[in-house]
């Protein structure tokens, strides 16, 4: 054990239960700096407990017990990480944290299911999770929130099992069980009345899925707040959907106008546009770096955090673009460095499909154990354009292109180009040769390409790795088993052994 | 009863894809489209040398193909279809015209072009963007694919006339079918009805598998046939209550004989390829074009659960209200195929609200896409007919507490 990478046997981090105590030595100074951060991370959440709405609303709501696994979270998605990539890690987790507490604390002092401020509530505009949030960068009086992401979205990353509880509430109203788990387990939580009551109005969407928009609209009965839906095309590649799309924007904003007597304010949209801006071309970096020799900015310290600053924070919160300058830096110090990910690189590859929530820490598993570095992944490869900073008439288009862009969607709708065929267009300017292909067995969008898959990896001589999971729920695929699906193609196909044995059988069936 | 004359010849009809009459609009030079949704209206496709047919898989058998394509976790009609199309079963088409109504049907007419399972010259698979809200954005929208990627197509491809004159012919011949299906479909709400939700099932669904002009001929004189028929006498009558099928696809009318026959007459129907709202006629006037008033007909009209805003989720319910009404339904049955998203969630909503909010009795079934004599169906079907006997009962005061 020590400071090199894979210099500790990771599995024995494991010992079958709910661990409580847990800290890698990484070498002193690794291993000082990853404490600190921990301890930072302790003083965030008793900051926010200490706010006494906050308080109420740890009593009142069930799913917040999974965030008492926020230390847990920060390690699972530290393991093995080492110098650069660990501060990278901590960069971008800590952020991702301290943005959720934020977000609750707005829900708490706003809810008025606990006695909460009114005056707040009617300042928020809820949003539904699967969709993007750009079109509120226009009210700066207005805050965007988003009521699904605490109990539903992170929740069940904290705890694997955090939010099975409200998928099988859903599945008693009705709904059958083959449905996704995340718009189902949204309508559990709205069924059971667990969520926040908050509010002056809400925007809803047909991303990501066709499951996302048949859940909002039994949600919505339960919001019981004047609505609107942003229809986003489906053949959303197909130019003659703009004008018709653009338009659904102009609807939306119209609409929150109306509501909340707000005007649309050009210069705060503009001057978040440009934030966002510069975040694109952050991650952009990022990209380039990762399809050198030298990748240093992958994996887990991708897939999260852009998520939150893409969808969620949509450039209205500049905090994320100091943090990806910040990161930039270090990124190119390693670069400059050739400083290595993994101790050694087996394999470069790019995860497709929808990662399992429930195992967001899937890519550094992959690392730690067979040295496979998880390139980038296809929820953060998005768009990547520049969208306009000063035309208010191109900035419909460019919003109405974010929205049919949002994560997961861009990919599962709009056909086989941007489904299936620009794996095969990353997998070369990436230098990839495997492919993890995330089977989310529930998802309907995505599962329908399987067979093309199998044949045209084939064709491009890609090792496709199928990794089945349930997305929210491990009740469909445990971590163990989607563990053992690359072990098993590791071992009997490429013959190869593991950089560290200890990880590739242990039990984390019943891990937070 | 006695039996429909031409009802044998339907049910012959129903059985192939590229069935009698289709071949004979082969024959005669017509372009065979196969369409997949209401939101392809099919007002169009009566057109000048077009015939357009609904996609489907009749006498399905094992689907193993499909699902190494699709998973075993997809709708079983995209699985069917692939399969067929993989065993060759839809050369004769000249193209498909699909909406991605849901992420599966897209996924699988995406299969069918890349494995490139068509195989005529000229063939070509058109998809397009349908609207999912019913307001004038969605109409504007509507307007602009059908034109581009419809008729514009149609011409570029087939040489097809899209006049306003050919459009307005083409809804003459639709709105023909559409009031001779009214018109035979009223007959279910009598007391004691002249025909079963079997056989108007079959009538219906004939419509979506032939080229109408050919099949109009036998229409015609189904609907005069039907004027004088005599029903069974109420003593013989098999059925114990009246029902409303409402839900997913249905393409095989023999889900609706496992109904009646386990004691419910289907009275009305609110399901994809059945009477509504794809059989209402399209009543045009002379100040907007034909296009339009074809595209809001279908956006206003449209039942799909796609349709996301409020006001079309109430108004589907406010429908089911309506056609229960008007069919002097007891119950209603919402069936979804299984693996459906749309209509999983809407059948799980609609079991709630037209119990609770409209005071119905509802039965809530998903099912398969091949249709097999199946003993859950009917026991879930007869505990239900038993269901609403027992709550008539008790509202004649006949049952007891309650």
């Amino acid at each position: 054990m020590g400071k090199a990478i894979n210099s500790e046997k990771l599995g024995k981090m494991y010992n079958g239960k709910r661990y409580r105590t847990r800290r890698e030595w990484r070498g002193l100074k690794d291993t000082w700096y990853d404490y600190t951060r921990w301890l930072y991370i302790w003083k965030t959440m008793i900051k926010f407990m200490a706010n006494p709405q906050c308080l109420k609303g740890f009593f009142r709501y069930r799913w917040m017990v999974n965030y008492l696994a926020a230390p847990d979270f920060l390690d699972r998605h530290t393991e093995g990480l080492r110098g650069p990539q660990l501060r990278i890690a901590h960069k971008e987790f800590d952020l991702i944290v301290e943005h959720m507490c934020t977000t609750m604390k707005t829900l708490f002092e706003a809810d008025q299911n606990i006695g909460g401020d009114p005056e707040k509530s009617k300042k928020l505009v809820l949003l539904d999770e699967n969709m993007m949030s750009q079109v509120m960068n226009g009210f700066p009086n207005l805050t965007a929130i988003v009521p699904e992401i605490p109990p539903i979205y992170t929740s069940s990353t904290m705890a694997q099992d955090g939010v099975i509880h409200y998928v099988d509430v859903c599945e008693e109203y009705g709904v059958p069980g083959d449905v996704c788990p995340m718009p189902a387990g949204e309508l559990g939580v709205a069924i059971e009345d667990d969520y926040p009551k908050v509010g002056i109005c809400m925007l809803h969407c047909n991303t990501t899925c066709d499951g996302s928009l048949m859940g909002n609209s039994l949600e919505q009965r339960r919001f019981d707040l004047p609505s609107f839906g942003i229809a986003v095309p489906i053949r959303y590649t197909d130019p003659e959907t703009r004008d018709y799309a653009a338009q659904e924007i102009r609807n939306a904003i119209k609409f929150v106008e109306d509501v909340t007597g707000e005007k649309f304010d050009w210069n705060a949209y503009f001057k978040n546009m440009k934030t966002f801006n510069g975040e694109t071309k952050c991650f952009k970096e990022w990209l380039e770096v990762s399809k050198t020799d030298y990748p240093q900015v992958i994996g887990n310290n991708v897939a999260l955090y852009r998520d939150a600053y893409y969808q969620v924070a949509g450039g209205r919160d500049d905090t994320f673009l100091k943090n990806e300058q910040e990161i930039c830096k270090i990124m190119y110090d390693a670069y400059d460095k050739k400083n290595p990910v993994v101790s050694e690189v087996r394999h470069r590859a790019i995860l497709w499909g929808v990662q399992a929530q429930y195992y967001s820490a899937f890519p550094l598993w992959l690392q730690n154990c067979w040295g496979i570095v998880p390139l980038i992944d296809m929820l953060s490869l998005t768009s990547t354009d520049i969208y306009s900073e000063d035309d208010p008439e191109q900035a419909y288009y460019d919003m109405a292109d974010l929205y049919a862009k949002e994560n997961m969607r861009n990919r599962s709708e709009g056909g086989l180009d941007v489904g299936v065929d620009d794996l095969w267009r990353f997998c070369e300017e990436y230098r990839a040769d495997m492919v993890i292909m995330y089977e989310h067995t529930r998802c309907k969008s995505m599962t329908g390409y399987h067979g093309i898959f199998d044949d045209e990896a084939k064709k491009h001589g890609i090792h496709l790795i199928w990794v089945p999971h349930g997305l929210m729920d491990p009740r469909y695929a445990s971590r163990g088993d989607m563990r053992n699906e690359v072990n098993r193609y590791m071992r009997t196909v490429l013959h190869e052994e593991p950089l560290d044995p200890s990880l590739e059988d242990f039990d984390d069936v019943k891990a937070w | 009863m006695k039996d429909l004359k031409h009802l044998y010849e339907f049910e012959k009809l129903l059985l192939e894809s590229n069935n009698d009459l289709v071949r004979q609009a082969a024959d005669r030079g017509d372009k065979i489209i196969g369409i997949n949704c209401f939101q392809l209206p099919e007002a169009f496709y009566n057109l000048p040398g077009i015939t357009a047919i609904h996609v489907r898989a009749p006498r399905t058998g094992t689907m193993e193909m499909g699902t190494y394509y699709m998973t075993s976790m997809t709708c079983e009609y995209c699985r069917a279809v692939v399969e067929r199309a993989l065993e060759g079963g839809y050369q004769f088409l000249d193209a498909i015209l699909e909406t991605a109504a849901c992420s599966q049907v897209a996924d699988c007419f995406e299969n069918l072009e890349r494995l490139q399972l068509c195989n005529k010259e000229g063939f070509f698979i058109a998809h397009i963007d349908a609207p999912m809200k019913s307001d004038e954005n969605a109409v504007q929208h509507m307007i602009r694919m059908t034109r581009r990627r419809i008729l514009d197509r149609l011409t570029e491809e087939f040489g097809t006339d899209t006049s306003e004159a050919a459009l307005r012919k083409s809804v003459e011949i639709h709105n023909e079918v559409c009031r001779l299906i009214s018109e035979i479909g009223a007959y279910r709400a009598e007391e004691n009805p002249r025909i079963t939700g079997y056989e108007f099932a079959v009538i219906c669904l004939v419509t979506y598998a032939c080229p109408k002009d050919l099949l109009l001929p036998m229409l015609r004189e189904t609907a005069e046939e039907l004027k004088t028929r005599e029903p069974d006498d109420e003593k013989k009558k098999k059925y114990r209550a009246r029902v409303l099928l409402v839900g997913s696809e249905i393409d095989d009318a023999d889900y609706v004989k496992e109904i009646e026959e386990a004691g419910a007459l289907v009275v009305a129907d609110r399901y994809c390829y059945g009477s509504y709202p794809d059989r209402i006629p399209i009543e045009l006037n002379d100040e907007e074009d034909v296009l339009t008033q074809i595209c809001r007909h279908v956006v206003k009209n449209n039942q799909c659960p796609r349709y996301m805003d409020m006001e079309a989720v109430k108004y589907r319910k406010d429908v089911l209200d309506q056609l229960a009404k008007k069919y002097h339904a007891d119950g209603i049955i919402v069936q979804q195929m299984k693996f459906c998203n749309f209509w999983g969630y809407e059948r799980a909503g609609m079991q709630h609200i037209m119990r609770e909010e409209y005071g119905y009795p509802v039965l809530s079934m998903d099912r398969p896409y091949v249709v097999t004599s199946s003993g859950q169906l009917r026991t879930r079907v007869q505990a239900f007919v038993e269901s609403i006997e027992i709550k008539q009962l008790h509202q004649e005061g006949k049952g007891g507490d309650d």
